[in-house]
C-alpha cells in the first residue's frame, strides 16, 4: 500500500513538471508582447524595453522557465505582472469562491434531482410528464440567462440577494449565503436537468424489478421500499452522472462568476490566460494538476477498500 | 408529510435576514461610517508610484497619494503638494515650494528631498508615462520645502504632468519595501487597508485621520470593486452596489437612468482611422495629401456614429479635444461626406483606377467597424486589405510600425502631452517617424513661446493637421459614469475617471 502510494505520489510529481514546461512554452510563444500589454498603448518603446528587461522577458525561454521553476519549488510562484497581487495569495483567496459555488451547486444539484427524480418515477402522470418538460427546459435555457434572469428578479427587483461580488463565510455566514446562493442555483440548473433524468429512468427500472414486486406483496409501504431498496440499486449510474457534471461545473463557474463579479478561479484564469499573465497562469495550471493528482489517488485508495477485486498490491 | 407552513416560515426569515444584508449604499443612519463604494474596471498593475498609470486607474494612485499640483474642473492647475511654483525667464528651471505640513501613512515627513526622490523615480521607473520626465535633467532639493527641477528644454505641458502620474509622491521609506506594489504609503486622503483589500478584485481604504486639507475628504472609506463585465457593472448599479460606475459602454444608459442614477459625459477619445504612413514608407499613395483628403471625404460620419455608438458622439475631423486651446469648432466639420470629392482627389493624385490600403483588424473594435469602413472606402475606388491581428501584438503592430494605417481609438490629452503622443516626429504613435518642416517650426514656437503664443499657434497647428489629413477621425466618443442619486459629481473634464475629491454625498 505505501509503495503504491509512494509510485503514484512520483508519478505525479512528475506529471506535473511536464505540464508545467507544457504550459510555460505555450503561454511564452501565446504570449506576444507583453510588456506592452502591461504599459498599453501611451507607453514610449524605452519603457517598454525597459520593463521587458525588468521582468526578463529578454532572455531565452529555458532561462525564464528554469528561473521560475527554481523560485516555484520553494512555493514562490511569483507575483501576477497585471496587479502585482502574490499568485499563492491570490489563488488562496480565489478557491474558496469558486469551490463554494461548485461543490454547493453540485449539493443542491443531487438533493433535488433525486427528490424529483424518484417523485416522477414513482408518482408517474402529470407529475412525471412536468418533471421531464422542467428538465428539458432546464437543458435548453443557457445558464447564463438563468444567471441574468435570477439577478434581475431576486438582486435588482427584489433585493434579496447580492447581484455582484462575494462575502467571505467567515466574515458573515448570511452575507455569504446572500452572495452565492444566485450563482449556486444558476449553475445548478443544467446539472439537476441531467441527473434528473438519470435517477427517473433508474428507478423506473428498479420498480420494474421482482424484488420491488416482492417486498410490496409483502406489505412493504411504497416509501420505505423506495428509500431502502430502490434507492440503493438506482443511485449508481446518477452518481456517475453527478460525478461527470461535478467536472463540467467548473468550467461553468467561469461564465457564472463573470456575470456575478464573482472573484474566484475561473473568473482569474480568464483574465490572466487572455491578459498573458503568465505568472498567474502558472501558479492555476500547477494548481490545478496538484487537484487532480490528489483526487485520483484518493479516488484508487477509495476502489480498493471499496472493492476487493482492486487490491492495490 | 411535508410541511408547508414551517418551510414557508423558514424561507420568510431566511429572505428577511439576506434582505437585512444586501441593502444598498444609501446614505448611512446617523454614527453610521460613510463609505464610497466605486466600480472601476481596471485594477492597478502596481501601487508604486514609479510604476502608476492614470485615466482609469487614476482613482486608485489619488485615494492613497498626493499629487504636486492638482489639476481642476474648470481645467486649471492648483496648487496641492506645492503651494507655488515658478519658471525662470527661458522655462528651463521649474522651482517649486511644497507644504511643511504633510506626513505620509508611514509617520515620515514630505520633504524636498523625498519629492527630488520621488521624480528620480519615476523618470527611470516603468510607469507608461516615464516619457513625461524626459526633458528633466535633475532634480534638487535646497531645504525640507524647495524643489528646483532643471529641464533640458522647456516643455510646456510640465505643470500638467506634475497633476497626474508623475507629481505623485510616495514615503521615501517605502521604496525598498517589497509590499509597495500592493501596499501604498501616500499623504493621500485614505489609507488602503491592506487587510480588507483582496488586489485585483475589491481596494479598501479608510480616510487618513491626519490628513492636511480635511475639506476634501467627503467620506470615512472608500471601496473600489473592479467589475470588468459590461453586465456586472449594469447589475450593480441597479442592485444600487455602488455609488459610482464608470460605464465601458453606452448600450445600457436607458436602464441606468430608468434606475433612478445620473450619467455624467466626457468626450476623451476620438475614433477614427490613423493615417500613420504619411512619408509613403510601406504605402507611397499614403504621402500624396490628396490620397489622405479624399480618405477624409470618403467617411459618413453622422452614419458611422449612429451604427457604432448609437449617436452618443460628435462627430469631428480634429485629434485635439474640445478642452485644449488648439480647438477649432469649424473643425468638427472640415471634411463633409461627399464621396464624389474623395473620388476627384483619388484621380487628381494618379489613382483613378483605385488603389489598395492594408488595416489591420482587432476584435475588440467591433466587426460592424471594419466592415463600414471597407464599404465607405471601397464607394470610392479604395480596396481595404484586412489582416486579423490577436489582440496582444495589436498596439505592438502598429508602433513597430508594420501597417500603413489602422482604424484606433486614441486618447485627447493637453495640448503638449497629445503633441507629444501623436504628432511630433518622436511621438509614440507617429511610428514612421513622420516629419513636417512646417509643422516642426509650430512645434518650436509652442515649445519655446509664452502661453499666448502657444496658444495662438497650436490653433494654427491643428488647422494644418486637419487640412494636411495626418488622420481620418469620425467621432469623439461620450464616456459616461454613472451615479446614484445619493452621490453629487462634478467630472474633470480631462481623465478618463472623476477625481476622488469630485464626489460628494448630496444633501
Amino acid at each position: 500500500m505505501i509503495s503504491f502510494i509512494l509510485r503514484r505520489l512520483i508519478s505525479g510529481v512528475i506529471l506535473i513538471f511536464v505540464i508545467s514546461i507544457a504550459a510555460y512554452t505555450l503561454l511564452y510563444f501565446s504570449g506576444g508582447n507583453i510588456a506592452r500589454r502591461i504599459l498599453g498603448q501611451n507607453a514610449t518603446q524605452d519603457v517598454v524595453d525597459r520593463l521587458t528587461s525588468e521582468l526578463g522577458l529578454d532572455r531565452p525561454l529555458i532561462s525564464q522557465y528554469l528561473d521560475w521553476l527554481g523560485s516555484a519549488v520553494t512555493g514562490d510562484f511569483g507575483r501576477s505582472w497585471f496587479t502585482s497581487q502574490i499568485v499563492v495569495e491570490g489563488i488562496a483567496n480565489r478557491l474558496p469562491v469558486t469551490l463554494s459555488i461548485v461543490i454547493g451547486a453540485t449539493l443542491l444539484a443531487a438533493i433535488v434531482a433525486v427528490a424529483i427524480g424518484i417523485l416522477a418515477a414513482v408518482k408517474g402522470g402529470w407529475i412525471d410528464r412536468l418533471v421531464q418538460f422542467g428538465s428539458v427546459l432546464g437543458f435548453a435555457i443557457p445558464g447564463f440567462l438563468i444567471a441574468l434572469g435570477l439577478v434581475l428578479t431576486f438582486s435588482i427587483s427584489l433585493r434579496w440577494f447580492k447581484a455582484t461580488g462575494y462575502i467571505p463565510i467567515e466574515t458573515s455566514f448570511v452575507g455569504w449565503l446572500s452572495s452565492v446562493t444566485l450563482p449556486i442555483i444558476a449553475l445548478a440548473i443544467g446539472t439537476i436537468a441531467a441527473v434528473t433524468q438519470q435517477v427517473r429512468g433508474s428507478v423506473i427500472d428498479a420498480l420494474e424489478r421482482d424484488y420491488v414486486r416482492t417486498l410490496r406483496s409483502r406489505g412493504l409501504p411504497m416509501g420505505s421500499v423506495v428509500g431502502k431498496h430502490v434507492l440503493r440499486n438506482a443511485g449508481g449510474p446518477a452518481l456517475a452522472v453527478l460525478a461527470v457534471q461535478f467536472v463540467g461545473l467548473l468550467s461553468g463557474a467561469v461564465i457564472v462568476e463573470q456575470i456575478f463579479a464573482l472573484p474566484g478561479i475561473g473568473q482569474m484564469a480568464v483574465q490572466a490566460t487572455s491578459a498573458g499573465d503568465i505568472p498567474i497562469v502558472m501558479g492555476l495550471v500547477i494548481v490545478t494538476a496538484i487537484i487532480v493528482v490528489i483526487v485520483n489517488l484518493v479516488i484508487d485508495l477509495a476502489q480498493a477498500a471499496l472493492n476487493p477485486k482492486v487490491r492495490l498490491s | 408529510m411535508f410541511r408547508w407552513k414551517a418551510t414557508a416560515a423558514i424561507v420568510a426569515v431566511a429572505a428577511l435576514a439576506l434582505t437585512g444584508c444586501t441593502t444598498g449604499s444609501g446614505e448611512p443612519a446617523e454614527g453610521e461610517k460613510s463609505t464610497l463604494t466605486l466600480g472601476a474596471f481596471l485594477a492597478p498593475t502596481t501601487f508604486d508610484p514609479a510604476g502608476s498609470e492614470w485615466g482609469n486607474r487614476s482613482i486608485f494612485y489619488q485615494t492613497a497619494y498626493d499629487t504636486l499640483l492638482l489639476a481642476t474642473q474648470e481645467g486649471t492647475i492648483e496648487p496641492w503638494l506645492a503651494t507655488e511654483w515658478s519658471y525662470n525667464d527661458d522655462n528651463t528651471v521649474l522651482t517649486l515650494t511644497l507644504r511643511d505640513d504633510v506626513t505620509f501613512s508611514d509617520g515620515s515627513a514630505l520633504t524636498g528631498d523625498v519629492v527630488k526622490q520621488n521624480l528620480e523615480r519615476f523618470k527611470t521607473g516603468t510607469s507608461p508615462a516615464a516619457n513625461f520626465l524626459a526633458d528633466v535633467t535633475s532634480v534638487e532639493a535646497p531645504d525640507d520645502t524647495t524643489v528646483v527641477i532643471t529641464l533640458g528644454a522647456p516643455n510646456p505641458a510640465m505643470l500638467n504632468y506634475l497633476t497626474q502620474t508623475a507629481g505623485l509622491v510616495g514615503s521615501a521609506e517605502s521604496f525598498d519595501d517589497e509590499d509597495l506594489a500592493t501596499n501604498p504609503v501616500g499623504s493621500g486622503p485614505y489609507i488602503l487597508d491592506a487587510e480588507a483589500t483582496v488586489t485585483g478584485t475589491s481596494y479598501v481604504y479608510e480616510a487618513n485621520p491626519d490628513y492636511w486639507n480635511p475639506d476634501v475628504q467627503h467620506y470615512d472609506g472608500v471601496t473600489i470593486n473592479i467589475l470588468t463585465d459590461a453586465t456586472a457593472i449594469v447589475n450593480a448599479i441597479k442592485a444600487g452596489e455602488v455609488n459610482g460606475a464608470k460605464l465601458t459602454n453606452n448600450d445600457s444608459l436607458g436602464e441606468i437612468e430608468a434606475a433612478g442614477w445620473g450619467i455624467e459625459f466626457t468626450e476623451l477619445d476620438f475614433q477614427g482611422i490613423l493615417l500613420l504612413d504619411r512619408g509613403g514608407v510601406n504605402n507611397p499613395a499614403l504621402a500624396d495629401v490628396r490620397v489622405r483628403q479624399a480618405i477624409n471625404y470618403a467617411f459618413d460620419r453622422e452614419g458611422l456614429l449612429e451604427a457604432l455608438q448609437a449617436g452618443n458622439g460628435t462627430p469631428t475631423t480634429q485629434v485635439f479635444p474640445t478642452t485644449s486651446a488648439a480647438y477649432d469648432a469649424e473643425l468638427d466639420s472640415f471634411y463633409s461626406y461627399d464621396p464624389e470629392k474623395a473620388k476627384e482627389l483619388l484621380a487628381d493624385a494618379g489613382f483613378a483606377g483605385g488603389l489598395e490600403i492594408e488595416m489591420p483588424s482587432v476584435s475588440v473594435l467591433g466587426t460592424t467597424a471594419y466592415t463600414l469602413i471597407a464599404q465607405q472606402l471601397a464607394d470610392v475606388g479604395i480596396t481595404v486589405k484586412q489582416t486579423d491581428v490577436a489582440l496582444e501584438s495589436f498596439i505592438a503592430d502598429l508602433l513597430a510600425p508594420k501597417y500603413s494605417a489602422s482604424y484606433m481609438a486614441l486618447e485627447q490629452n493637453p495640448d503638449w502631452q497629445l503633441i507629444n503622443f501623436m504628432l511630433s516626429p518622436a511621438a509614440t504613435f507617429n511610428p514612421y517617424k513622420y516629419a513636417d518642416p512646417e509643422v516642426d517650426a509650430m512645434l518650436e514656437k509652442i515649445q519655446f513661446g509664452d502661453t499666448d503664443t502657444q496658444a495662438e499657434v497650436a490653433k494654427e497647428l491643428n488647422a494644418y493637421i486637419v487640412e494636411q489629413a495626418w488622420f481620418a477621425p469620425f467621432y469623439r466618443l461620450n464616456a459616461g459614469y454613472a451615479v446614484d442619486a445619493n452621490t453629487e459629481l462634478t467630472l474633470t473634464p480631462t481623465n478618463a475617471y472623476p477625481a476622488i475629491y469630485d464626489f460628494t454625498p448630496k444633501g
